[in-house]
């Protein structure tokens, strides 16, 4: 309780570290912050023009299928991937400085949900003038979606940026099982071009929910079946109590690894 | 924890592993989890102090004695292995200045970042934001980007920030030669406002001045325990003794050093020079060899070394009063210079025997030779040495180089010898000057 009390009293870091992120990010650029808007619109554009030309895949309107899924995967990855390295790259700070140290986590973890925030702006311009349209009940849903694959991606983040202080390897070895992770998520395809006996090995896989349940709201423009994400809920609680725990035991040691 | 303690340490140790060749990787902790070797270093062997609100100590010793890794333990970066740590209210530590400074970022948005990695909230940064500014004199450079800054703008800017943090307790680590004479003078005056206003303040510190200005308590960690502990007036002259000692032995060790090189190496080089005329006596033969060296060196150069060379000095030596050799002394105590010389031929004329003392910029502190005071018969008709007794010597702390010279007809050189020897002087007492003039203070007590 006293951590979170403590996590509180630092929002203030964790606001100014998101805003330094997204400002610092795209500093010096001509357009600046409006490449974050940019580049998933110009993804959306190569996307599109790929799998409605080259390569025709068996769905309609692929690019949407395939967009709406990808944008909450990136959020999932690059929180992961790049959140193993967020306590490291900070070293001068955590060597010099005291602060709960579980703020550099949570900034990351927060920014990337920004980024995929501002992405979704795209996702909805998009739907609108393609005509492919909205369901506003099935939106209802999309922030309680959020917040589950949010919880899910901090606490692994919480995990893996601790243990990278101590075995720096863990951020490269994560580069390939999220890549490879991906492959078993269906971000490129549905479920249902799965055999029957692979289906529910596949469930088990929380980011299989989670990415249908998106698809549902964006593509299918249905409300999502919460019951399918009582597992992902599950997992994603259990994850961030073991990584809040885990963190709270490695992070004394953090500055003497440094 | 007492009412009126606002930090408490009891009996803390702390260890840190210094890895010889230390593996961070899967691979090197797998194959070679033998070859992990590493040695402990006990850094803190049971510290315990305990600080009153509105106090201000500050921590010293030589480097690497602990000072550093208590502050750090006060500060939470790294954590005791045995013993606790109780502080109450909120802790600010000016260890690392400019934390999170974004380069591409303006002045005042890196004071947002900045303050709020202290633990500041947004509503205390906006109502301390025209402070921060004013303090750090940057006026409408706060609004360009922080990698345009000078690093003098930069430093004054993340002290401005860290020292406008209302904090219960402030942890300073060896910061305070920030900016110029004018700033520093002003965050010292902050620093003491801050006090004031009843703000625990603990310094680390090798400027004993800094301390002694700000502080009314000053702890001494040596090996990692408390050696001294009182008000900076006791423990600092304790301390500085100490490290006059420390540096005699160093010094000493060096000269041996160097006359060793000496003999293998005969380089004319002026530093080496003087500390092998200081040291050829530590050996017999030695002292042959390096003297033949020297004389040739000497005439190579022939600005160092000059005369005739009838008579000449074959060793200088300073001892102190117990007759130990030694270069390094306290302000005030006494000097002997032993001047060994050998006849080479005999001088008829009236000789003269002189010293000066120079300080290494070349000022001329202080001269005299057997004519000015006078010695009577004063002759030098086979070899021997003659001894000066230097009383209660007050140079100031510094370097000193001494010349010798023999002198015949009060204008002919015989062998004049500058350089010859280096003294060092050290002191407790922070009176400025060429010398030391003993002095009292008297006033009416009102």
């Amino acid at each position: 309780m006293k951590l979170f009390c403590e996590i509180y009293d630092y929002r203030e870091m964790i606001f100014s570290l998101i805003k330094r992120d997204l400002k610092g990010r795209y500093k010096g650029s001509v357009l600046g912050f409006l490449w974050t808007f940019l580049n998933p619109l110009f993804q959306l554009i190569v996307y599109t023009f790929v799998f409605s030309t080259i390569m025709r895949a068996g769905y309609d309107k692929y690019y949407l299928f395939l967009f709406v899924a990808l944008i909450p995967w990136i959020f999932f990855s690059t929180s992961v991937v790049g959140g193993a390295s967020c306590i490291w790259a900070q070293k001068d700070m955590v060597n010099k400085i005291y602060f709960p140290r579980e703020v550099l986590p949570i900034a990351h973890v927060t920014c990337q949900l920004i980024n995929m925030l501002l992405s979704f702006i795209v996702i909805f311009a998009v739907l609108i003038l393609s005509g492919h349209g909205m369901n506003p009940i099935a939106l209802l849903y999309l922030p309680i979606i959020i917040v589950i694959e949010y919880i899910l991606a901090l606490g692994i983040t919480l995990i893996v940026s601790a243990i990278t202080v101590f075995l720096r390897d863990v951020e490269y070895i994560l580069g390939i099982i999220v890549m490879a992770w991906q492959f078993l998520s269906p971000v490129m395809y549905g479920v249902d071009m799965l055999p029957e006996e692979f289906q529910s090995i596949f469930l088990i896989n929380p980011m299989t929910s989670i990415l249908i349940a998106y698809r549902d709201i964006f593509y299918y423009k249905q409300t999502p079946q919460m019951s399918t994400l009582l597992l992902a809920t599950i997992l994603g609680i259990v994850l961030l109590i073991v990584g809040v725990v885990v963190f709270e035991k490695l992070k004394r040691h953090f500055s003497e690894e440094m | 924890m007492k009412s009126d303690n606002i930090i408490e340490v009891r009996d803390i140790t702390k260890c840190f592993k210094v890895f010889v060749d230390k593996g961070n990787t899967v691979k090197e902790r797998a194959l070679f989890s033998k070859r992990r070797k590493y040695d402990y270093k006990q850094v803190l062997r049971g510290i315990n102090f305990d600080v009153k609100k509105g106090e201000a100590i500050g921590l010293i010793g030589h480097n690497g004695c602990g000072k550093s890794t208590t502050l750090k333990l006060l500060t939470k970066i790294i954590y005791p292995d045995s013993g606790n740590i109780k502080i109450t209210g909120r802790v600010s530590s000016l260890i690392e200045l400019g934390a999170g400074f974004h380069p591409d970022m303006s002045g005042r948005e890196n004071i947002y970042i900045n303050a709020s990695i202290f633990g500041l909230g947004r509503k205390e940064i906006d109502n301390k934001l025209d402070d921060i500014i004013a303090f750090s004199e940057l006026e409408e450079s706060i609004n360009h980007p922080v990698r345009t800054y000078s690093s003098g703008m930069y430093m004054r800017l993340a002290f401005s920030v860290a020292i406008n943090v209302n904090a219960d307790v402030l942890l300073i680590d060896e910061i305070l030669g920030v900016g110029d004479a004018n700033f520093q003078a002003k965050c010292f005056n902050k620093l003491r406002e801050i006090k004031a206003k009843g703000t625990t303040i603990v310094i680390v510190s090798h400027s004993l001045g800094q301390i002694e200005q700000i502080c009314e308590r000053s702890i001494w960690i040596h090996e990692g325990v408390i050696r001294v502990e009182g008000t900076p007036r006791e423990v600092h002259p304790v301390y500085l003794d100490y490290m006059g000692q420390k540096r005699e032995e160093i010094a000493e060790k060096e000269a041996v050093r160097q006359a060793e090189k000496e003999v293998v190496l005969p380089v004319g080089n002026e530093i080496i020079e003087i500390s092998k005329i200081e040291n050829v006596s530590l050996d017999g033969d030695k002292s042959e060899n390096a003297q033949i060296n020297t004389d040739e060196i000497k005439e190579d150069q022939n600005k160092k070394r000059w005369g005739n060379g009838h008579i000449r000095f074959v060793d200088v030596c300073i001892l102190d009063k117990e007759g130990k050799k030694r270069n390094v002394f306290k302000t005030g105590s006494d000097i002997m210079i032993q001047l060994s010389y050998k006849v080479n031929k005999v001088v008829e004329n009236d000789v003269a025997m002189g010293i000066g003392i120079f300080r290494s910029d070349g000022m001329h502190c202080y001269g005299t030779n057997t004519l000015i005071d006078k010695i009577p018969d004063f002759r030098l008709n086979e070899d021997g040495m003659v001894v000066i007794k230097l009383k209660n010597v007050m140079l100031m702390s510094g370097v000193y180089v001494l010349d010798v010279a023999i002198e015949a007809d009060m204008s002919i050189p015989i062998d004049f010898y500058r350089e010859a020897a280096v003294i060092e002087m050290y002191s407790e007492i922070n009176d400025v000057g060429l010398c030391r003039i003993e002095h009292e203070w008297q006033y009416e007590k009102n």
